[in-house]
């Protein structure tokens, strides 16, 4: 991605219209048209001419990386919208002012699309002509050979026995095994290759664009929801069975692939000893699923780094914790609830789970419970704690309540909090509850049994038909990227004419036209060498003898460009 | 849990005898330029003369007189007959101990990996002991072809204080990984990481060598300094060190590419899409996006030189602000630094 819309310095003399070199807009700011005297045609001309130069490039890319910096710093909607929930609360001055920039949400801002659209309107309109340049010269000959060889940053001489035709003639053949571009005049040739630099270039340029439209295809087409799934239990990929649903502005809810899922077991295990104790070392969720209804079942084990894939929509395993099994038996005598119910993980190193259980249906009173999950549980000092995350010693500790759940007052809740207003405490001791062991609860209001419990685990389905256009867009720029720093172009002259001495003198030039990894001289060297044995040819015992050569000194102030450091800084 | 903890402190003794040996190098390559005797013949002092150059011609004559017909090598008329430039006992020193520091660093980084039974950079201590590794050897490699040793005592000094600060302040020991990283892809995409952060780094010295060479040019250029400042003397030429930069980025740049899609893909397969603006994905993008920037500006006219090197050197630092900051202290999917 060099030098993208630098003018190339023709060197070969006249007819240097090799593809790249002339770009609109730059080098020289175009020059504002005078107002009054221009109509809106020469406006719109020196706006765009302004969009596409390399200095307004140059400054998109730059605010586009200094936009990026907000959406690192401050918390994100679309990311960790909890977050931005508590800037608000630590800073309730600063953050609606943030917020009115679209601060929180810098990725989906119209300041950011701004500037990426207008980077990529300049990228446009700087490659697709370039494009057209190249693909017109593709038959295009490489300039004439300059009057003076002995000038160019590489050049050698050659005397030899052989006419000047029949050098000409092999140096031709020379270089046409090697795959040079030719163009032959009245005693010189002149000879060119790497031109898939140029194509690179364009080709890396051009993907970045196939990248933002494939990330806009994944946007507006794909779909992301995700699923809380108790060991034992199913769902359906449908918008009813999602616990929440993102689709892209495309997306209509028949488009959704229409797979079930249940899962089977859940199993994880943890590091039991040394600094990592705690930390988890596998996780795997067996499933079983159909693609579509009707279909064979199959199974799977979803793991962290191995997501399921139906028909391109995948699902991931992205959270888990455990679902104590509670039997509540109300007044009456009769069992009101009976199921696992997930407990939020509270502290993600002992896995202590919070969670709470309704019971709309229990007589004479609705009945409500909050309390904790403790995987392994420990009594330090009177203080009921969880001592690991696997499930070693499982126990439950829950607080009763009675009166109105709330249900019904149209207010939405969330399944995972009890609201307590409508109700009040039962008076109970504390207890804390083995698998099998139950507590009665106050004035016959009922018991509560903790059965035991199953794992449940949360999973995120998504469909992104823009992933695989974006991974070949990607791929693409980078083959692109690497042909335009790999590939030099470069150019080789060659005059023969009768010299003083009766022998032909054979002059040899060359100059890399970007040279960005280094090597010509030595390039040179070897086409020159090679040439001057070419030269030797069959006449006979008389060889060819080399009587100058030259290599750039870059340092000195030799006029010819040598990279296109030089050619740029001759454009200025 | 099975790790080998002899291979571990073996492996820690050998990267902190590195880093001694690095810091004898860093002397001993100061000492020449202190005590060192007068590097060029007067002729070919000239500031600008380019390390490359003498390369080239000595490869260039190299192939030709290879060819069948002895005589048609091209002599060489414009160049001193040897070009190469004769290096002081002081630098030798110092070259050997770069190469013995270097041996002793990747031993130390191999058997990290050995005793863990996984590729050795998995948290942020292995990571900067990786890329520290990979700025000497590609520092190493870079001399071999450009030949400008004297550059070593920047290169040692700043792998000698960022390999330091790695054993003293982010030491973390030998330990197995979480599950998010159990995946091949630490090996692409952390070691594309790795590698092109450490050949940045290099890029980044040359990037600040350049800085000075260029100021002492303006300034000898308004006679405000002597033309023949002992150190700068021994460097290469601005317009060099420029072009040694420029080539340094350009190698880095597309394994920066690769690291990004990599870890584009591991994401996708790890946490459920290929970009989500992560802070640590999203610092990836704008390091790449100023590199981006460098090399247009370096294109375009009137972003050449010094500019340009500014350019590079944000560059190198939203490299730096994404390991030591947003990695360290921004939560993130990327907490993986073991830092607690």
């Amino acid at each position: 991605m060099t030098d993208v819309r630098t003018p190339e310095a023709g060197s070969g003399g006249a007819g240097a219209a090799a593809p790249g070199e002339f770009v609109p807009g730059d080098p020289a700011p175009p020059k504002l048209p005078a107002a009054g005297r221009f109509g809106v045609t020469a406006w719109a001309r020196w706006g765009w001419r302004q969009l596409t130069s390399m200095r307004i490039a140059l400054v998109l890319l730059f605010l586009l990386a200094l936009g990026s910096v907000p959406g690192s710093l401050l918390p994100q909607e679309g990311i960790d919208p909890a977050a931005v929930q508590q800037y608000y609360t630590a800073h309730p001055a600063l953050a609606p002012f943030l917020n009115a920039f679209g601060l929180f949400n810098v990725f989906a801002a119209p300041w950011f699309a701004a500037i990426y659209l207008l980077l990529f309107v300049s990228l446009a309109g700087c490659v697709l002509p370039r494009a057209y340049r190249l693909a017109r010269s593709a038959r295009a000959l490489p300039p004439a050979a300059p009057r003076l060889l002995s000038r160019l940053p590489n050049s050698v001489r050659y005397e030899t026995t052989m006419t000047p035709a029949e050098a000409s003639a092999a140096a031709e053949a020379f270089l046409a095994r090697r795959r040079f571009r030719l163009h032959r005049g009245d005693g010189w040739l002149s000879a060119e290759k790497g031109y898939r630099r140029e194509f690179g270039n364009l080709l890396f340029h051009i993907a970045l664009i196939g990248v933002l439209v494939s990330v806009s295809l994944g946007g507006l087409l794909g779909y992301k929801a995700d699923r809380v799934v108790v060991e034992g239990s199913s769902f359906a990929d449908t918008i009813t069975d999602l616990d929440a649903y993102h689709p892209g502005h495309l997306v209509s809810p028949g488009d959704l692939a229409p797979f079930s899922l249940t899962l089977d077991k859940f199993t994880a295990s943890y590091i039991l000893s040394g600094p990592d104790r705690d930390q988890p070392s596998v996780f795997g969720a067996h499933v079983s699923y159909t693609a579509q209804p009707g279909g064979p079942v199959r199974s799977y084990d979803i793991q962290v780094n191995h997501p399921l894939n139906v028909d391109s929509t995948k699902v991931y395993l992205i959270g888990h914790g455990y679902a104590p099994v509670l039997r509540v038996t109300d007044g009456r005598g009769k069992v009101v609830y009976d199921q696992a119910t997930p407990f939020l993980p509270a502290e993600t190193s002992t896995y202590l789970s919070e969670g709470v259980v309704k019971v709309p249906d229990a007589q004479p009173e609705q009945l409500g419970f909050a309390g904790v999950f403790l995987p392994t549980a420990v009594d330090v000092d009177g203080q009921l704690q969880s001592a690991f995350p696997a499930p070693y010693q499982p126990a439950v500790s829950m607080i009763p309540y009675s009166g109105n759940l709330g249900l019904n007052s149209g207010v939405p809740q969330s399944v995972y909090q009890l609201d307590t207003s409508g109700m009040h405490r039962l008076d109970t001791p504390v207890q804390v509850l083995t698998p099998g062991q139950s507590m009665k609860l106050p004035n016959g209001a009922g018991t509560l049994t903790f059965t035991g419990y199953k794992q449940w685990i949360s999973l995120q389905v998504t469909y992104d038909p823009g992933q695989v256009p974006a991974l070949v867009s990607g791929i693409v720029a980078l083959a692109g990227l690497l042909l335009s720093f790999l590939v030099r172009r470069r150019r080789i002259f060659v005059r023969a004419y009768p010299g003083e001495s009766g022998r032909t003198v054979v002059d040899v030039g060359g100059l890399a036209r970007s040279d960005v990894g280094g090597g010509f001289e030595t390039e040179f060297a070897e086409l020159a060498a090679g040439l001057g044995a070419a030269f030797h040819g069959t006449s006979g015992a008389d060889r060819p003898v080399p009587v100058t050569a030259s290599t750039p000194a870059r340092g000195d102030d030799d006029p010819s460009p040598t990279t296109e450091e030089t050619r740029s800084a001759e454009t200025e | 849990m099975s790790d080998n903890v002899g291979l571990a402190q073996l492996s820690d003794h050998l990267l902190i005898t590195a880093v001694v040996i690095y810091s004898l190098a860093m002397l001993a390559y100061a000492g020449d330029f202190a005590y060192g005797r007068r590097v060029r013949p007067a002729a070919s002092a000239k500031t600008s003369r380019p390390v490359a150059e003498l390369a080239g011609v000595g490869a260039g004559s190299g192939a030709a007189s290879a060819e069948p017909p002895a005589a048609a090598t091209p002599a060489a008329v414009n160049q001193p007959a040897d070009g190469r430039e004769r290096l002081g006992p002081l630098i030798r020193g110092a070259i050997a101990l770069t190469y013995a520091g270097l041996a002793l660093h990747l031993a130390g980084v191999i058997t990290r990996g050995l005793a863990v039974h996984r590729v050795p950079w998995g948290d942020m201590y292995e990571f900067v002991t990786a890329l520290t590794c990979v700025t000497v050897l590609f520092f190493v490699a870079l001399m071999m072809r450009y030949r400008a040793w004297h550059l070593g005592v920047f290169v040692m000094g700043a792998v000698v204080v960022a390999l330091g600060l790695a054993q003293t302040v982010i030491y973390t020991p030998a330990g197995p990984l979480v599950p998010a990283l159990q995946s091949y892809w630490l090996a692409i995409h952390v070691a594309a990481m790795t590698l092109s952060v450490g050949i940045f780094f290099v890029a980044a010295v040359l990037g600040v060598v350049y800085l000075f060479a260029e100021r002492y040019n303006r300034r000898v250029a308004a006679g405000r300094s002597p033309a023949d400042h002992g150190i700068m003397r021994r460097l290469p030429g601005a317009e060099e060190l420029d072009r040694l930069t420029y080539r340094t980025v350009v190698f880095g740049f597309p394994i920066w590419t690769f690291g990004i899609i990599a870890g584009a893909i591991w994401a996708d397969q790890a946490w459920g899409r290929y970009w989500g603006w992560d802070p640590v994905e999203t610092w990836a993008f704008i390091t790449w996006v100023v590199y981006a920037c460098f090399l247009h500006a370096r294109a375009t006219a009137g972003w050449r030189g010094r500019r340009a090197a500014y350019i590079q050197l944000i560059g190198f630092g939203a490299l730096l602000f994404n390991i030591l900051v947003v990695q360290t202290f921004i939560t993130g999917l990327h907490s993986y630094a073991g830092l607690g």
